[in-house]
C-alpha cells in the first residue's frame, strides 16, 4: 500500500505545473459551487424562516379535513384534551399559538370587500412574530379586546382609520350567520402586499364569538424546542392524537408550493454547476490521458519487472484521486473564510432591488448559508467525478499489452 | 551444469500486412547456469523477440520455453507476472528505471514487490549499488544520473533479487565506450561472483568479445552457436 501511495504521490509532481493547473481548476470550481449554493440556500433559509415565523409555524395541528378544504366548518375543537396533550410534550414544544381563520365581507359606509379574518391570541402570537412592532396607527390587541386591527392596505382600500366602525358579515361555523360591528383599534403594516390588502385581526375569543365557533380553532401552531426535530415530534404527536379528527402538518407540507418553486430554482443552479463540473471533468480527463500516454514505456517496464496490473491500476487511480481531492480540500478551505465572512456580514442590497425585497417584508440582504451539507455535497460530487475519471486509467492499465507498450 | 532455460521448436509468427512474418523460427536452445551468452544478428533477425519469449513478455505461437521444468507459455498472465518477479531480471536498452524513485529505491523495487523485509532490501540495495560503483548515488533520481550510471543501476536492480537469469536487451547500445566497458566489467564480475546466467541481445562487438557463448540468429533461426573459453 505504501508503494502505491509513494508512486502515485511522486508521479503527480513529475509535471508540477500541469498538476497544479489541474488542481487549481478543481479548486476554483469547488469555491464557485460552494459560494453559489451557500448564497442560494441562505436566501431560501431566510425566506422559509420568515414564513415559518409569520405564517405557518414549524407545524400545525388541524382538523383532519382542513388542509384539503380550508373552511370554518373544519375548525377543530381546541379543548382540554388537546391542551393536555401539548402539556405532556412540554419539554419538546417551546410554545403553541392558536388561530381561527376564515373569510368575511367587510363593509364601511361606502365600501365592501372580502377579507381574511384572523383570530389570534395576542400574547401568544407575539411569541411567534413581531406583529405589534408593525402597528403604524392605534394599538395592538390585548386579551379581552373587542376591537380589531386592519392591515394597512385594507384600511386604505376601505378608507377606514382608527376609531371607525366597520361591519363584518360572513358564514359562521356549520352554516351559522356571522355578523358583527367592530371598532378599528389599530392599523398594522403587513409588508407582503397580498396579506396587507386582505387581512384583519381580532382576538381569538372575538373571532370564536363572531363565527359561532366556541372553543374552536382552524390551526394550532406548534413551535418545537429544536426545529430540526420537527418531523419526529410531529410523528410522536400523531401517535397520541385521534387520527379520525386531527392531523399534524409540518412546515414542509404547509409550504409545499414554495418549496417546489425553490427546488425548481435550485435545479437551475444545479444545471449551471453541472456544466461547470463537466468542464472541470474534461480538464481532469485531459491530464489523466496525458499521464497515461507519456508513460506507456514505463508501464511496460513495470509489468516486465513483475508489478501486477492491479497495483499499477491502483497507482493511476490514486493519482486522479489525489488531484481532485487535493483541489476539493483546497477549495473547501478557501471557501470557509469567505462563507464565514458573508454569513456574519451578509451583502446588503441597495436601490430598486432592495426596495422590491423590502416590500415583501424581507430584509434587503443576500444572506449566506453555512450549512455543512453544501461543503459535503461539493466534496461528494467531485469525489464521484474523480472516481469516474479514475476508472479510465484503471481500464487502460488492465487492457494494456506489454509488447504494445514497449514499442 | 544445470540447464536454466530450454526452448523447443520455439516459434513466433506475426501477422504482417502482406504476409505472415516469422520473427522466431524453430529455435531449440539450452542455456546453462552461469553462462554469459550473447545473442547476435542483424536488425530484424529476431533477437529482441527471442528475449521477449524467454522472458515471458510475449507468447510464442508455437513450441515451448521451459524454465525450471515449467513451460512458461502455458502460464496464465498473473502466473507469468509472478514468474518474472521471482526468476527473471531485465535490463533494457532505455527506459530502464522508474523516474520517480531514487537509485536505491529502484534497486529495491523488485524485492519490494517480492515483499522482502525492509532491512534485507536496504542492505542488498546498498550492497549492489556499491558493487556497481554507485554507493555515492543512493538517493539520486534517474534524471540526476548519466546514461551509464542509469544502466548500472538497472543491472544492480536486475541482480539484487538473485534471479535465475538476467535478460539484457542491447544494454550498451546507448552508452559511450568507457561507460559500456565499465558496465560490461561489472556484469562479467557479477556473473562470476553470483553465478547468475546472463543472456544479452546485442550487435555490439564489445559485448560479443566478453561472452562465453555467442548465438547468431538470422531471419529468426539459429545460424551459429559458438562457445568460447573466456
Amino acid at each position: 500500500m505504501n508503494l502505491i501511495f509513494t508512486l502515485a504521490w511522486r508521479n503527480l509532481w513529475r509535471n508540477r505545473k500541469r498538476t497544479l493547473i489541474t488542481m487549481s481548476s478543481v479548486f476554483f470550481a469547488v469555491i464557485l459551487a460552494i459560494l453559489f449554493f451557500s448564497m442560494e440556500q441562505g436566501s431560501y433559509d431566510r425566506m422559509i424562516d420568515s414564513l415559518v415565523r409569520y405564517s405557518t409555524g414549524y407545524m400545525q395541528v388541524q382538523d383532519v379535513l382542513y388542509h384539503e378544504e380550508p373552511s370554518i366548518d373544519h375548525a377543530m375543537l381546541y379543548d382540554e384534551e388537546i391542551r393536555d396533550l401539548i402539556a405532556r410534550f412540554d419539554e419538546q414544544i417551546s410554545f403553541s399559538v392558536p388561530r381561527l381563520q376564515s373569510f368575511a365581507l367587510i363593509a364601511t359606509e361606502s365600501t365592501t370587500r372580502g377579507s381574511m379574518v384572523m383570530g389570534i391570541d395576542p400574547e401568544r402570537e407575539l411569541l411567534l412574530n413581531d406583529l405589534s412592532e408593525d402597528i403604524v396607527e392605534g394599538r395592538f390587541l390585548s386579551p379581552g379586546d373587542e376591537g380589531l386591527l386592519l392591515a394597512k392596505g385594507l384600511a386604505t382600500i376601505l378608507g377606514a382609520g382608527v376609531g371607525d366602525t366597520i361591519v363584518l358579515l360572513g358564514q359562521g361555523f356549520q352554516g351559522a350567520t356571522a355578523a358583527g360591528k367592530y371598532a378599528v383599534q389599530g392599523i398594522v403594516d403587513l409588508k407582503i402586499p397580498d396579506l396587507d390588502n386582505n387581512t384583519l385581526y381580532m382576538t381569538l375569543e372575538a373571532a370564536q364569538w363572531f363565527f359561532g365557533a366556541d372553543n374552536r380553532v382552524t390551526s394550532l401552531i406548534l413551535m418545537p424546542e429544536n426545529p430540526s426535530h420537527t418531523r419526529r415530534l410531529a410523528n410522536e404527536l400523531l401517535q397520541e392524537l385521534d387520527r379520525e379528527w386531527y392531523n399534524i402538518l409540518t412546515w414542509e407540507e404547509l409550504l409545499v408550493d414554495l418549496l417546489n418553486l425553490m427546488k425548481f430554482d435550485m435545479a437551475g443552479t444545479a444545471v449551471m454547476m453541472i456544466i461547470l463540473y463537466i468542464v472541470i471533468a474534461f480538464g481532469l480527463y485531459g491530464t489523466v490521458l496525458m499521464m497515461l500516454i507519456e508513460r506507456q514505456k514505463e508501464f511496460a517496464l513495470l509489468f516486465s519487472l513483475g508489478m501486477k496490473r492491479k497495483i499499477l491500476a491502483g497507482v493511476c487511480f490514486l493519482e486522479t484521486l489525489f488531484m481532485s481531492v487535493g483541489g476539493t480540500i483546497m477549495g473547501i478551505l478557501g471557501a470557509i473564510p469567505i462563507i464565514a465572512w458573508f454569513y456574519h456580514h451578509p451583502i446588503r442590497l441597495t436601490g430598486q432591488m432592495a426596495e422590491a425585497i423590502a416590500e415583501y417584508g424581507f430584509e434587503p440582504i443576500l444572506p449566506f448559508s453555512a450549512d455543512l451539507w453544501i461543503f459535503y455535497s461539493q466534496a461528494f460530487y467531485v469525489l464521484v467525478l474523480s472516481v469516474l475519471i479514475g476508472m479510465y486509467p484503471v481500464k487502460k492499465v488492465f487492457q494494456l499489452r506489454i509488447m504494445d507498450a514497449k514499442q | 551444469m544445470k540447464t536454466v532455460i530450454k526452448t523447443s521448436n520455439l516459434e513466433k509468427v506475426y501477422n504482417g500486412s502482406v504476409a505472415p512474418v516469422r520473427a522466431v523460427n524453430n529455435v531449440n536452445l539450452e542455456f546453462q547456469e552461469g553462462e554469459f551468452t550473447a545473442i547476435v544478428g542483424p536488425s530484424g533477425s529476431g533477437k529482441t523477440t527471442f528475449l521477449n519469449l524467454i522472458g515471458g513478455l510475449d507468447k510464442p505461437t508455437g513450441g515451448q520455453v521451459i524454465i525450471d521444468g515449467t513451460d512458461i507459455a502455458s502460464l496464465k498472465e498473473s502466473q507469468l507476472f509472478d514468474f518474472r518477479l521471482k526468476h527473471i531480471g531485465f535490463v533494457f536498452q532505455s527506459y530502464n528505471l522508474i523516474p520517480v524513485l531514487t537509485a536505491k529505491e529502484n534497486v529495491s523495487f523488485i524485492m519490494l514487490l517480492q515483499k522482502q523485509s525492509k532491512d534485507a532490501m536496504e542492505k542488498r540495495a546498498k550492497e549492489m549499488l556499491e558493487q556497481v560503483g554507485l554507493s555515492d548515488k543512493l538517493n539520486s533520481r534517474p534524471n540526476q544520473l548519466s546514461g551509464g550510471q542509469q544502466q548500472r543501476v538497472a543491472v544492480a536492480r536486475a541482480l539484487a533479487s538473485k534471479p535465475k537469469f538476467v535478460l539484457a536487451d542491447e544494454p550498451t547500445a546507448n552508452l559511450d565506450t568507457e561507460s559500456a566497458f565499465n558496465l560490461l566489467d561489472i556484469m562479467s564480475r557479477l556473473n562470476k561472483e553470483e553465478n547468475i546466467t546472463l543472456i544479452f541481445s546485442t550487435h555490439d562487438q564489445r559485448v560479443i568479445e566478453r561472452a562465453s557463448r555467442v548465438i547468431t540468429l538470422v531471419d529468426g533461426e539459429v545460424s551459429k552457436d559458438e562457445m568460447f573459453d573466456r
